[in-house]
């Protein structure tokens, strides 16, 4: 790589040669090269570096290649320009050779195959991000990838028409990959991943989500032949079985991402027999409807595993306080727990966990539906928690948001919270914690009687596409301004409420409005009506909120892992 | 700044550096080791009354560029791996604005001593002070503002400006 930035280097200083002038000159004209290119790295706008490289002939040779390592387009037009400079006959430098980075992504299906076709001389190329270009097939990623050798990284994810041809090619083709995303290729399959496996042995990070026809196979060669990995995602692949982990562990000691969610045939036997080692980097584990595992797992993971950040354990139904207890021993390095639909836990755990884990930052308990207000009280002391989901946990009452909102350290960390079908919830408990939170930017209430009024859901976000129409009549979910018009909005009413009171009863000194005060009697109706909603089947595709935990470069795979679930009970999803 | 014939013990923390102009400047160790340069000559060399000879600096911009190891003496060493988190902050602390608040030529000179004499934080502020006086200006304001002379022939110019036509701000 470093030889050839520097043949590169040469190439571009005899393009232009520019004769010395006699003139003095300001100190300016008279800096080496090394460090006009030292300031152009701190000129991060791509206009303001285009207007460098037209001041002078060393300025131009020293400001073309930061321009042309990674292009960055405003859209179609500028990638068209782009193109059109590329199939000049007489080039001032040799721009395609330049080129280290595509990213291509937000283009989506604005990209072709030809577009890639007329960028197969970028023979440089370390990084090509095609991750949604949906309508690309074989054809243009052939063409491309062909001389692309150096090529290190490679996100195709989402391109549906994409094969095991291509995935073979860039096992013969890019030795030194390093990071591949092929998730959601649904045609690819253990024959192009072993050739990847086979072949690319310094690969740190792979993505095989929702690759269906993956086997163990696959991820058995990959564990014995890239002992580097650092990610590795098997989301949706429902054909992994524990023979296929138990390699991962032998060999993988640096992992630090390991997502099976929806492995749904793994058992303790991928962790209790296999983690024998100690796995110091695992940050991450997704664990998401791996149903059959059971509190040993979480025993082993929780000593094997001592600084995991990041647990999810959603729909894992066989967990019970014994599990919750053993994660505990993760204490402060916890920062994210997904226990959604884990129905067997009671307030028992979620005390130890909350006096244990003091670093919580997001919590997801969602339809955890033994949870009472005692629970809640202990997380009330949770000085970084910044999210958390009690969708469903239906016995919380008032007390619960009281409690919360007693702790002053919640107060200026909370930003998002999810209520929704917590149905003994009321206007002022709510409303007090919308005054009191002043960096909430997200609540959630669907299906919460008290709430179920148009004078209150015309704050609320639009009901996603998808949804019936009786969950677009229960939605009812703030977020950004609608946080802040609900806020507003319920500070007039109650003002307006104790005005009348006043003016009616006299009764200046009763601070708290009933909820019945303020609800009205329509409200009662529409609570009766929906009775039947909560709870059930229905209910469970709640919001279909489709925001991420954590991982931010991963909006669209989670995105669609969710659609595909259609889970959406307003847990922090994202998996 | 006057010899160190008369060197006593209380000096020892001290070291001499020789201006290209040959005036001399008797700095603290720890502030002389700003400059990675001198850090590891003084480090190879030991103890020495010699004064160290730093031909490609002139006294008006030693001065200067001392005063800001001296500011900066208890920094943390940058570490090199940080090399991208360094250029993605476009910040200049207050202090430092104030600092390379100089002609240009100075500001210059600031660089190019920055540069030998290996103190890459000064370095990194006086290419981001260069950079932001760069930010939204034409080809023509930037030759102007930094005195440059066009050498492209107006074809060349043409070409490279057509050649580069793709790239805009988003």
């Amino acid at each position: 790589m470093d030889s050839g930035k520097l043949s590169l280097g040469q190439v571009v200083k005899q393009t232009l040669t520019s004769q010395p002038s006699q003139n003095t000159l300001a100190k300016a004209a008279t800096i080496p090269s090394e460090l006009i290119f030292q300031i152009f790295k701190y000129v991060t706008s791509t206009s303001d570096l285009k207007s460098c490289i037209l001041v002078c002939k060393s300025w131009c040779r020293c400001g073309v290649e930061l321009l042309w390592q990674k292009p960055v387009f405003t859209g179609n037009a500028s990638l068209i320009k782009l193109l059109v400079t590329l199939s000049r006959n007489t080039q001032t430098f040799p721009y395609a050779l330049l080129i280290r980075r595509l990213n291509f992504s937000f283009l989506g299906e604005n990209v072709s195959d030809q577009i890639l076709q007329r960028l197969s001389s970028c023979e440089r190329l370390e990084r090509l991000t095609l991750g949604g270009c949906r309508r690309l097939t074989d054809n243009g990623l052939l063409k491309l990838l062909d001389k692309a050798n150096g090529l290190v990284a490679l996100d195709v994810s989402d391109i549906e028409n994409l094969t095991d041809a291509v995935v073979e090619l860039v096992g013969e083709r890019c030795r030194r990959l390093q990071g591949l995303n092929v998730s959601l290729c649904k045609k690819v399959s253990d024959k192009g991943i072993l050739a990847v496996a086979s072949r690319c042995r310094g690969l740190r990070r792979i993505k095989l989500s929702s690759c269906e026809n993956i086997t163990d196979e696959s991820v058995v060669v990959l564990a014995k032949n890239c002992s580097h990995l650092l990610e590795l995602d098997l989301t949706n692949c429902h054909q992994i079985t524990n023979e296929a982990i138990q390699p991962v562990f032998e060999n993988c000691t640096q992992l630090r991402e390991l997502r099976l969610a929806c492995c749904t045939n793994l058992t303790d036997k991928s962790f209790t027999k296999t983690m024998s080692a100690l796995y110091e980097q695992l940050r991450i584990l997704d664990l998401t409807s791996c149903a059959l595992i059971t509190d040993q797992t979480l025993l082993k993971i929780s000593h094997s595993a001592p600084r995991l950040r990041n647990l999810v354990l959603a729909k894992c139904g066989n967990i019970t306080d014994e599990g919750v207890c053993h994660i505990t021993r993760l204490g402060k390095h916890l920062h994210y727990l997904h226990l959604g639909h884990c129905s067997r836990i009671t307030d028992y755990s979620i005390t130890q966990l909350a006096r244990n884990c003091t670093r919580l930052r997001y919590l997801d308990l969602a339809c955890c539906t033994q949870l009472t207000d005692a629970s809640v009280f202990e997380l009330s002391q949770l000085p970084k928690l910044r999210r958390i989901g009690l969708v469903k946990c239906a016995l919380i009452t008032d007390q619960a948001i009281y409690t919360l909102i007693e702790n002053r350290v919640v107060q200026h960390t909370l930003e998002r919270v999810h209520l929704s079908y917590c149905v003994n919830l009321t206007v002022p408990a709510v409303l007090e914690l919308v005054n009191s939170c002043f960096r909430l930017t997200h609540l959630s209430l669907t299906g919460v009687p008290a709430f179920l009024r148009s004078d209150v859901q015309q704050f609320c976000r639009q009901p996603p596409k998808e949804f019936t129409p009786h969950q677009r009549q229960v939605f009812c979910v703030f977020s950004g301004k609608g946080v802040k018009e609900l806020k507003q909005y319920l500070n007039m009413v109650i003002v307006q409420q104790r005005n009348r009171n006043t003016g009616g009863v006299g009764d200046t000194n009763d601070q708290v409005v009933r909820p019945s005060a303020v609800a009205g009697a329509d409200i009662e109706e529409s609570l009766a009506s929906e009775a039947e909603g909560v709870g059930g089947e229905i209910s469970e595709s709640g919001e279909g909120e489709n925001e991420n935990g954590y991982n931010q470069n991963n909006d669209r795979n989670s995105n669609l892992v969710i659609d595909g679930n259609h889970e959406g009970d307003d847990g922090f999803v994202g998996f | 700044m006057s010899t160190s014939a008369a060197a006593t013990n209380d000096d020892n923390k001290k070291v001499t550096l020789k201006s290209c102009d040959d005036v001399e400047f008797k700095v603290e160790i720890p502030v002389a080791s700003r400059s990675i340069l001198l850090k590891n000559m003084i480090e190879d060399v030991g103890e020495t009354d010699q004064s160290i000879p730093l031909p490609n600096v002139n006294e008006k911009v030693l001065k200067k560029v001392l005063e800001w190891c001296q500011h900066h003496v208890n920094d943390p060493q940058p570490t090199n791996d940080d090399d991208d988190s360094r250029r993605r902050n476009t910040e200049i602390d207050d202090w430092d604005q104030r600092f390379l608040s100089v002609e240009q030529d100075m500001l210059f000179e600031i660089i190019l001593a920055a540069n030998y004499l290996d103190i890459k934080p000064l370095l990194d502020i006086g290419c981001k002070t260069v950079a932001n006086m760069i930010k939204g200006k034409s080809p023509e304001e930037i030759r102007s503002t930094f005195n440059i002379v066009n050498d492209f022939t107006p074809e060349e110019e043409e070409q490279i400006r057509k050649e580069n036509e793709w790239a805009e701000d988003r």
